[in-house]
């Protein structure tokens, strides 16, 4: 009886044709050239933000490297030290190329990071109530509905206000405001799988609840959630961007692209334009790739759609 | 045919425009009154609004030095009687004279007010009983010698008795006045009927969001103001403040933000900017409680501002000129002591401190830290001009001389409840003398707290110096001006020499305008439009 061999109950998403799978739709993102230039694009960006610190003239966040009496300079000034400011710098000296590098590093680290919390947290939550069903799933989906009934942007600013500044806050503020997302598109799709023969086979076979929640259910449910994750990315950087540019978020003397864009909103009008521009430019470009490939993953993994 | 009508309509219009130019003012405030009411409420906005309306004992200048209104002239008779001549002839816009039983009943009416944010009865402490032995003159005394009696007699407005049904006689008395009678409330004053004041101005229309509009009193006993009719717009952003000006909807607008001044010179319009009597400060934990951390510091288990030599290289670590010049954009001046000159009791040979990181580095390593600390520098972000900019630009020098320091700002109230829970052991901050003295500033900033009843109110870094505390208590019980200003001075620079707090820099406040009127800017920041004058 123990020696029961766990994968003999094949589950749909790897009956089908095996680890080619993969590859196909693999393939079939790249159809799109659109796609695969939004993927190299996030690459890119991605590769920028890691190694912003080896590849940033300047660390913007340490304030001794920092010289007020090189702020607002534009772009291709010189600074007192020789130096080149090739996007300009702010109003507290910093370089512009610097700080959007760095300001890249928060927002995809804070996107990146609230939604795989958000994402583990709410897929955990979403599956259980539908594999539980009654009270339970009850309980959870009418919290999801409440907390889905507030505009998002309201819960992070109360929550800030209560917590304070910080990254870790602002992650925090995020995977409040997310987690009801997955957990609603979880239900959705574990609803459906529960009624599958695979999973009545599983539980005959009196396995334990939580590894067929965890191991059959679940994984069958991740396409969608794949989905709606990437999206989400984008999104929690918006949020993230729209709390700094409202002044609760980040530290002052750590800037997101939301606060440089803020820093140098004040300044738009009179001409300094490179203070907003810049980070703005970046901030769009990273969202709309984000955008494109979660647009295009969409498309893929959607069995309507697949060929 | 078309061309002549829209050329004759075009004609008539300019016809109108300039006529009404001509008499007619608009101004954009930056914060509207919260009442018409004098004595509803001590804040600036309503403050500059009553001196249209109504006027009191004595004025003050531009540089909030008192100078005779209602009261032509005043002296001593000894150290705690005050005696006030008062002006003949003055009638308030009902036509009626204006006499002692007035300034009484105004005096009388102030601590009646209902629900008062801040009432005036801070301007009216001082007087013990009033007295008048002819038509002309008004005695005044004061428990103890009262220097300041002038100055907060200038604080308050003067309401007339008879429009609101006040006794024939009206007597003060410190523990309640008798004839007052049934006093107004604060709405009864938004009635251009009641609002009856011996002003420059009457009101006209007060509609609450919009617009305030006040017309020439044409009863006023002084000089005629220029302006017919003045309005007053609220307008709380300063971005559609300044598109109202450059449009033309107002004449003249407070507080153009500093970024858009290139804008608004370019697009032909003068900017005008004066000292204000507000300095900003960094304020330094030094408490000598016993089991006291000094909270945000780190990186040594004492507390470093004890030490003076540490307060010393803060103090020369920062760059003033620099901070003016880039985050002020030149609107603001450096500060070496708490009020600017020529304010009363300023010193014109105390200069602000040196920018000398090298020199700061050395004392810190005599203090022993040559390896600096770390220091969280609390600071609002809403409440002065760039505040959190200048915070920041504070750390960087900071940081520079080996004082790691982060900033920590957020929203004024937020900032403000904190900081009075002693959660900041630096903290970025501002003081406006509403005296113009520096008296005021004094008691309020760097007397150790609770020495004397309205001692160190603001001083939340807790500092104490002895000498300070008792040049400052004597200095508000001396009646001679000059004697009372070297005392002041002599204060001022004990708490400076011994870096007690870090002043940064004073408020420069700006004004802008269309070509053809000009404004003298004044130290309270108040917007008079009967100073406004056409060239």
């Amino acid at each position: 009886m123990t020696a029961l061999p766990e994968p003999a109950i094949r589950t749909p998403a790897a009956v089908d044709k095996g680890e080619s799978l993969l590859r196909r739709r693999f393939s079939e993102f790249f159809e799109s050239t659109g796609a695969a230039f939004g993927l190299a694009l996030l690459i890119l960006l991605l590769g920028a933000a890691i190694f912003a610190p080896w590849i940033a003239p300047q660390n913007p966040y340490d304030l001794a490297q920092l010289d007020i009496m090189d702020g607002r300079l534009a772009p291709g000034a010189k600074g007192l030290d020789g130096r080149t400011f090739h996007l300009g710098t702010d109003e507290q000296g910093r370089d512009m190329l610097s700080a959007i590098l760095y300001g890249l590093r928060i927002s995809l680290f804070v996107g990146v990071v609230s939604t795989v919390a958000a994402c583990s947290i709410g897929a955990a939550v979403g599956v259980l109530a539908a594999y539980k069903g009654g009270r339970v799933e009850n309980l959870v989906m009418r919290a999801v509905d409440l907390q889905l009934s507030f505009p998002a942007i309201l819960i992070a600013l109360v929550l800030l206000a209560v917590f304070g500044r910080g990254i870790d806050k602002v992650i925090i503020a995020l995977v409040v405001v997310q987690w009801a997302y997955y957990a609603r598109t979880v239900r959705g799709s574990a609803l459906v799988e529960r009624g599958r023969d695979y999973i009545e086979a599983a539980r005959c076979l009196a396995l334990p609840k939580s590894r067929i929640v965890f191991r059959h259910l679940l994984p069958n449910c991740l396409p969608p959630l794949i989905v709606v994750a990437t999206v989400q990315v984008a999104h929690a950087i918006a949020l993230e961007a729209t709390l700094s540019f409202l002044g609760v978020g980040v530290p002052v003397t750590e800037p997101s692209l939301g606060m440089l864009i803020k820093n140098g909103y004040d300044y738009l009008m009179s001409g300094k334009y490179w203070i907003s521009t810049y980070p703005g430019i970046a901030l769009v470009i990273a969202i709309v790739a984000i955008n494109i490939v979660g647009d295009r993953l969409r498309d893929v993994l959607n069995p309507r759609l697949s060929k | 045919m078309s061309i002549s009508r829209s050329a004759l309509a075009a004609l008539m219009l300019a016809g109108t425009v300039a006529g009404a130019a001509a008499q007619d003012l608009k101004i954009g405030v930056a914060s509207e009154a919260t009442s018409v009411d004098p004595h509803f409420h001590n804040v600036g906005q309503n403050n500059a609004l009553r001196r249209h309306i109504f006027q009191s004992l004595v004025g003050a200048d531009e540089n909030q030095k008192p100078v005779p209104q209602l009261a032509t002239s005043w002296r001593t008779l000894d150290d705690t009687t005050w005696e006030f001549k008062l002006r003949p002839g003055v009638k308030f816009s009902n036509g009626k004279d204006f006499t002692v039983r007035d300034f009484v009943y105004s005096v009388c009416r102030i601590p009646l007010v209902e629900n008062s944010p801040s009432n005036f009865t801070i301007a009216t402490k001082g007087i013990e009983s009033i007295s008048s032995p002819d038509a002309t003159t008004l005695i005044i005394k004061t428990a103890t010698p009262y220097p300041l009696l002038p100055i907060e007699m200038s604080v308050f407005g003067i309401i007339s008795a008879d429009a609101f049904g006040a006794d024939a006689e009206v007597k003060f008395a410190k523990t309640g006045c008798t004839g007052v009678g049934t006093p107004p409330k604060s709405s009864d004053f938004n009635d251009p009927a009641k609002s009856i004041g011996t002003g420059p101005y009457k009101l006209k229309e007060y509609t609450r969001g919009t617009q305030l509009v006040v017309e020439r009193n044409d009863a006023y006993w002084g000089p005629k103001p220029h302006w017919k009719t003045v309005t007053f717009r609220p307008i709380t952003s300063a971005g559609p403040r300044v598109a109202a000006l450059l449009a033309g909807d107002v004449d003249m607008i407070e507080n153009p933000p500093i970024q858009d001044f290139d804008k608004i010179k370019g697009a032909g319009f003068d900017i005008i900017q004066g000292l204000s009597n507000r300095i900003i400060y960094v304020h330094l934990d030094q408490f000598t409680g016993p089991d006291w951390k000094t909270p945000g510091v780190k990186g040594t288990d004492k507390n470093p501002f004890l030490d003076k030599r540490v307060r010393e290289a803060f103090s020369k670590a920062i760059n003033r000129d620099a901070i003016v010049e880039r985050i002020m954009g030149g609107v603001a001046v450096p500060a070496g002591q708490l009020l600017p000159v020529p304010l009363f009791g300023s010193s014109p040979d105390l200069k602000h401190d040196k920018f000398d990181p090298e020199g700061a580095k050395k004392l810190l390593t005599e203090a022993g830290y040559p390896n600096g600390f770390e220091l969280v520098l609390g600071s609002p972000n809403d409440r002065y001009i760039n505040d959190e900019k200048v915070a920041q630009a504070v750390a960087q020098m900071l940081t520079r001389i080996g004082i790691k320091t982060s900033v920590d700002s957020m929203t004024a109230s937020t900032f403000f409840s904190r900081r009075n829970k002693y959660e900041f052991s630096a903290y970025l901050a501002g003081w406006g003398a509403d005296t113009g003295e520096m008296s005021n500033s004094l008691a309020a900033l760097v007397t150790t707290q609770n020495y004397a009843p309205g001692f160190g109110n603001t001083n939340r870094g807790r500092y104490s110096n002895k000498k300070v505390d008792e040049l400052t208590a004597k200095a508000l019980q001396t009646i001679d001006d000059k004697a009372r200003e070297a005392l002041l001075r002599e204060a001022s620079k004990e708490a400076m020499a011994d870096y007690g707090i870090i002043p940064l820099h004073f408020e420069v406040s700006p004004w802008a305008y269309k070509k053809g009127i000009s404004y003298t800017p004044r130290v309270d920041q108040y917007t008079l439009a009967y100073e406004v004058t056409a060239k």
